[in-house]
């Protein structure tokens, strides 16, 4: 290790700028990372132009920051009252901020007091050819960052106390999964159910596939843990009528059977409210029109109630020796071909169960009366999950005759001299029209959203174009919501079969689990904040402002003076800031990036000399907006 | 073999650092459970951070994996050990004795300032593994751009000890002898996230074998769409010429008894289609055909996706691909049976061909294995209750997720992660009978 | 006339996306002009017009905005900016200011290509642009 070279000199080593003003003291250490700056950058006279700097108290350069002789320079001018705000020039910040904030807190100055310039990466590395340049570059930087740090304010992480309770709504499988999940970790639960029993659509079921476990038996298992639990309260044939409150401290307010009403009060709410089945409109593919043309679950009661009798398997009191199952009934629907939902929209998406949820019913089917003739009528066969190709291939085994219908072109159902035809194009055997007298027809209808149209209204809850609720990002944040507290379990989401809404259920558990592991919920304090003496309630924030809640205007009273002022929650706010592009009279602004600093940081980029740069103290008085704002 | 010892308590061992392992860390880690993340690889990230961009979302996979990276890099409760190998784990009365090797990456992290300087001495070139032997990396490097941790690995078997890179570091970190060190883990419970490996390019003869140089992987095709790839765009390997018209051979590692893969492996689908809209949109003029047996867009907005790429001109074909041939200038000739039209077998000719390669377990469970659990018939470990506790295995206390469990793509194994996080979390509760937090931030 | 490198050109970029690529563009020693300094914010919406122009004002050559595009991770953010950016445009045409000065562009942690491209194209513009500084013909109100 080299020492710690230092610029020219002052007795304790270091440099002295100009008399520290306004109590602002501003350490700059800059590294030359071995080589990595300093055979680019001239890391010395960096050092040694920031001296200059108005703000600066001591400015030094050194062989490696990061290493603890480099650290400790820091914590020594903190701890003898040298400096009170630091900036290092080193590497990304990505690999040592937070390396650098630490030394900080040990030298017990507010972490956030530092800034972190990066002069290897984005400059070094990146100008080899231009010493000379690179250099005035590192010290524009490095002067852009004592701009920064100098009106930086101590920040603390915001506290937002927790209740530790959860309230999940819904009682399917998915809803039972989480509350389960949610109160072995010793978490209250409120299980909110509108049916007057558990179970959801899960009692449909005679057999899930691929397990062929008893749909009943998984249910009673369920049902039977979630109502021992001691953590699980369980209302039934309840409703929810009101919501309100955000992460951390949600108030829900249940209306009960007899009409009473309970406030439930949770650090967060978990949706599992499921899916509809897609109803066909009258006469689509015969249903409604046809006794012997039935959906995929009212097949489910068909087999529970079918007994195996003298000339096999009967259904409406006649025999039925062939059934034809048409996949796609509501699902992959195609605008101007398919008739559209009250809403207009077609279902445009796969609902991901019905492929294999109909060859399992094949399988039951076949299991019992090995003698009925199938016919399958799809667009693909969607057999993805494990076990589930096994269906296909067994259906295929057992002389299932698979026929493959063009996207545009979905197959009729017609009935002549009271014999059923289903008439297809086959793209199989090069687009030939089939029709295929079959005694039954089986519609594999396709999930829906449960309609929660009140629920959704009450918090602005997102939704996509398919109607399910919307996660906050569809590939890495799976079950939780732009509104920070509330999560997805199950097929609210987006259609999925009981192991996926058990995963789902879980996960959305854990990340309950997460967010009421402490009492308090520590965020980020790089949120909005208003300056009261600064806002004039021109109220042009709040049309900025996408987060529900962050943003509100309440009447301050000061001095006797009462005032509708822009208020932020932070617990809702995500600090993004286009509140703050927008304030006429720079009363927000978001914690550690305020507009003042970015002015300053720019007058330090275009500054021909950093001893020309104004104290901090100065700059904070002479802001006047370029222009105001006019409200429309 | 000179070994030092180390010996860690922890409440949690995950084994595998891809997407699923560091969401399970993360998932624990952030309720108070302190976890101890091993990978064999140098750097975390998994499958998930060599893919160009992910469906349906076309986000790019760099960008939103990185971030979770660092997030398990700086959490205070989780350790990571990487090029770290798991050597077995067995169980006492209620917790695990996980026995570990840390091997030698041959620098001393302490002192590496990940300056690259040892990389730019080096004078050996080698394949690199994560360019997928398209492109090259020196015998000490860092395995990738956003690797983590960014320490360089030297290639023991390949260096030639010419000392050139000891001599370029500034920092002195270069340590021929490095040892490897035995790491001791006393964990209460065990989260398995070994992931998927590809079915290997030379399974199927009559494609080639992995011969043809213009015959891809996906993940080849992966990094060639990559921004950060290793031609800057793409190409054919065999002549650097951009290819007018590439093919996708679908279920050509899947749904396929005759190599031992008879299941769906979930994610080719989407992630041709994906590569086929990439394709489109890197080489306008180029005609893009999927042979495939069935389209199977299932997920949240796949349909949507897959038919955006209809109308996008992407050609979808039902065929079959009997074979492939190359010619002397390895342009390749597919024999194909078209099964939408009459047409009957035909060959035809495209510049570039990616085989749609299914998934199969990068760590095959037997009993007397590094962890005793149990295979199912296709590889996977096997999971009991699947229905309802979709990540408890046969050993009470070791859970499984991603695609240990079965083929699985991002937003799948993520929330199976969630649900392996809670269920060993829950598991650690009863056991001790009240919840215990044992460390750190909630963040 | 100023060469390329004496231009001052500001980058403001995010941390999620754009910071980041610019880092793999040094980890990987591509080369670029020193006339450029690079800031970070959590998302560019939060800059209100006026900073623009007061950059340009203050002796700014050229502002690329390198957002998140649709890996951007705040509500509504990436439309907003486009709007305000698009409203700068109007008030930079009404002082005299070329409007190829300002760039609103999508770079993501690894376009290490896109993130050259855009510094040479608004170095080409400025210097087409006269290579002078825009004056402004503005005051502060």
């Amino acid at each position: 290790m080299t020492e710690a070279s230092i610029s020219p000199t002052q007795d304790d080593g270091a440099v002295g700028g100009s008399p520290p003003r306004d109590g602002v003291r501003v350490g700059v250490y800059v590294c030359h990372c071995g080589g990595n700056i300093s055979d680019v950058v001239d890391t010395a006279a960096v050092a040694e132009a920031l001296a200059h700097h108005p703000d600066v108290a001591v400015s030094r350069d050194y062989v490696f920051m990061c290493s603890d002789p480099g650290q400790n320079l820091i914590v020594e001018d903190i701890q003898a009252g040298r400096v009170n705000r630091v900036v290092v020039a080193a590497c990304s910040p990505t690999l040592h901020e937070t390396t650098f904030r630490k030394a900080l807190e040990r030298a017990g100055l507010n972490p956030y007091l530092y800034e972190h310039v990066n002069i290897r990466e984005q400059t070094s590395w990146v100008h080899k050819g231009d010493h000379e340049r690179a250099t005035r570059k590192a010290i524009r930087l490095t002067a852009a960052g004592v701009e920064k740090v100098a009106q930086q304010e101590e920040l603390h992480s915001i506290a937002v106390e927790v209740t530790h309770h959860v309230a999940v709504i819904g009682g399917g499988v998915a809803g039972m999964t989480a509350a389960l999940a949610t109160a072995d970790q010793g978490i209250g639960v409120t299980l909110i159910e509108a049916a007057d029993c558990l179970g959801g659509r899960m009692q449909e079921l005679n057999t899930v596939y691929p397990t062929d476990d008893k749909a009943a038996d998984l249910v009673r298992d369920l049902e039977g843990r979630v109502t021992a639990h001691a953590k699980i309260e369980i209302l039934l044939a309840a409703r929810v009528t009101e919501m309100d409150g955000h992460v951390g401290k949600f108030r829900i307010a249940v209306q009960l059977a007899d009409r009473s009403i309970r406030e439930i009060r949770a650090g967060a709410v978990i949706f599992a409210t499921g899916f509809d089945h897609y109803q066909p409109i009258e006469g689509e593919l015969g249903h409604g029109t046809t006794p012997a043309v039935v959906t995929l679950p009212e097949f489910q009661n068909v087999l529970r109630e079918a007994m195996p009798a003298e000339g096999g398997f009967t259904y409406d009191g006649r025999v039925v020796r062939s059934v034809a199952f048409i996949h796609c009934v509501g699902s992959r629907q195609i605008e101007g071909i398919h008739a559209p939902q009250p809403d207009g929209k077609v279902n445009d998406y796969c609902s991901r169960v019905c492929c294999t949820a109909t060859l399992h019913a094949v399988k039951q089917l076949q299991d019992r009366f090995p003698e009925v003739l199938v016919y399958d009528l799809h667009k693909d066969i969607r057999t993805y999950g494990r076990g589930h190709e096994d269906l296909y291939e067994l259906a295929s085994r057992r002389g299932t005759l698979f026929f493959r219908f063009p996207d545009e072109e979905p197959p009729t159902v017609n009935v002549q001299d009271g014999k059923i035809l289903v008439t297809t194009k086959d793209i199989l055997t090069w687009g030939e029209e089939l029709a295929i007298p079959a005694d039954m027809v089986v519609l594999a209808t396709g999930m829906m959203p449960r309609d929660i149209s009140d629920l959704i209204a009450m918090r602005k809850l997102p939704v996509g174009a398919d109607r399910f609720l919307q996660e906050v990002h569809p590939k890495l944040r799976p079950v939780e919501m732009a509104n920070n507290g509330i999560l997805l379990a199950g097929a609210c989401q987006g259609p999925m079969d009981i192991n996926e809404a058990c995963a789902a259920a879980q996960t959305a558990a854990v990340k309950a689990a997460i967010l009421l592991a402490k009492p308090v919920i520590e965020l980020d304090p790089f949120v909005a904040e208003v300056n009261q003496d600064l806002c004039d309630g021109c109220e042009l924030c709040l049309a900025e402002c996408e987060y529900d809640g962050a943003l509100t205007m309440v009447d301050v009273t000061a001095n006797g003076v009462t005032a509708r002022r822009a208020v932020v929650t932070p617990a809702l706010c995500v600090g993004c800031g286009a509140c703050a592009a927008v304030c006429p009279t720079r009363a927000i602004n978001v914690a550690g990036w305020t507009l003042d600093q970015f002015d300053a940081m720019v007058d330090a980029i275009v500054a021909e000399d950093v001893a020309s740069l104004a104290t901090s103290e100065r700059r904070r008085k002479s802001y006047k907006p370029l222009s105001v704002a006019v409200k429309s | 073999m000179k070994t030092t010892t180390r010996q860690i308590r922890t409440d949690v061992l995950v084994v595998g650092a891809g997407i699923a392992g560091l969401q399970a860390s993360l998932d624990l880690a952030d309720q108070g459970r302190s976890v101890v993340l091993v990978e064999k690889r140098p750097s975390i990230g998994g499958a998930m951070i060599n893919l160009s961009k992910v469906f349906p979302t076309l986000d790019c996979a760099s960008c939103i994996t990185t971030p979770r990276m660092a997030s398990v890099a700086h959490h205070p409760n989780i350790q990571l050990f990487t090029l770290t190998e798991l050597r077995s784990v067995e169980k006492t009365t209620d917790r695990f004795r996980a026995q570990m090797v840390k091997k030698p990456r041959f620098i001393d992290e302490s002192k590496c300032i990940g300056c690259k300087r040892c990389e730019e001495a080096c004078t050996v070139y080698l394949p690199d593994e994560f360019e997928h032997g398209l492109g090259a990396r020196k015998a000490i490097s860092i395995p990738f751009t956003n690797a983590i941790p960014q320490y360089p690995v030297l290639d023991e078997e390949n260096c030639l000890l010419c000392g050139s890179c000891a001599r370029a570091c500034p920092t002195e970190c270069i340590d021929f002898l490095q040892e490897p060190e035995e790491i001791e883990v006393d964990a209460g419970a065990v989260i398995m996230t070994t992931g998927f490996d590809l079915t290997p390019i030379d399974v199927k003869p009559h494609y080639g074998g992995g011969g043809f140089p213009n015959v891809l992987s996906p993940l080849q095709m992966e990094r060639l769409l990559a921004p950060h790839g290793p031609y800057g765009g793409v190409m054919r390997p065999s002549d650097g010429r951009t290819p007018d018209s590439i093919a996708y051979v679908q279920c050509a590692g899947s749904r396929d008894k005759s190599i031992g893969v008879p299941y769906c492996s979930r994610v080719c689908c989407m992630y041709a289609i994906k590569q086929a809209m990439l394709l489109s949109g890197s080489l306008p003029i180029a005609d893009i055909t999927i042979y495939y047996m069935d389209i199977r867009a299932f997920g949240k907005g796949y349909e949507q996706f897959y038919q955006n790429a209809k109308a996008m001109g992407i050609n979808f074909v039902k065929a079959k691909v009997a074979r492939i041939r190359e010619d002397e200038n390895h342009n390749l000739f597919l024999r194909i049976e078209r099964q939408d039209d009459g047409s009957g077998p035909q060959e035809v000719q495209h510049d570039l061909v990616v085989l749609s390669l299914g998934m199969v377990p990068a760590w095959i469970p037997s009993r007397d294995g590094i962890v005793p659990l149990e295979a199912d018939s296709d590889g996977f470990v096997r999971l009991p209750s699947a229905k309802l506790r979709p990540n408890l295995t046969t050993m009470d206390g070791v859970f499984a997720a991603g695609a240990a469990t079965g083929p699985k793509d991002i937003v799948d194994a993520i929330t199976d992660a969630g649900a392996a996080a809670m269920a060993a979390s829950n598991y650690l509760a009863r056991l001790a009978g009240s919840r215990v937090v044992t460390a750190g931030a909630v963040r | 006339m100023r060469s390329a490198d004496d231009l001052k050109i500001l980058i403001i970029t995010t941390m999620i996306s754009s910071y980041p690529g610019a880092n793999t563009v040094g980890q990987a020693r591509l080369q670029y002009s020193p006339g450029t300094y690079i800031i970070r914010v959590p998302d560019p919406v939060l800059f209100p017009e006026d900073f623009y122009l007061r950059c340009f004002r203050k002796g700014m050559d050229g502002i690329i905005v390198m957002s998140s595009g649709s890996d951007c991770p705040y509500e509504g953010a990436y439309q907003r900016l486009s709007a305000r950016i698009g409203r700068v445009y109007e008030r930079m045409k009404a002082q005299g200011i070329s409007s190829s000065r300002l760039k609103l562009t999508t770079v993501c942690t690894v376009c290490k290509a896109a993130f050259l491209k855009e510094i040479r194209d608004m170095q080409e513009a400025i210097l087409a642009d006269d290579g002078e500084r825009p004056t402004l013909a503005v005051q502060a109100a």
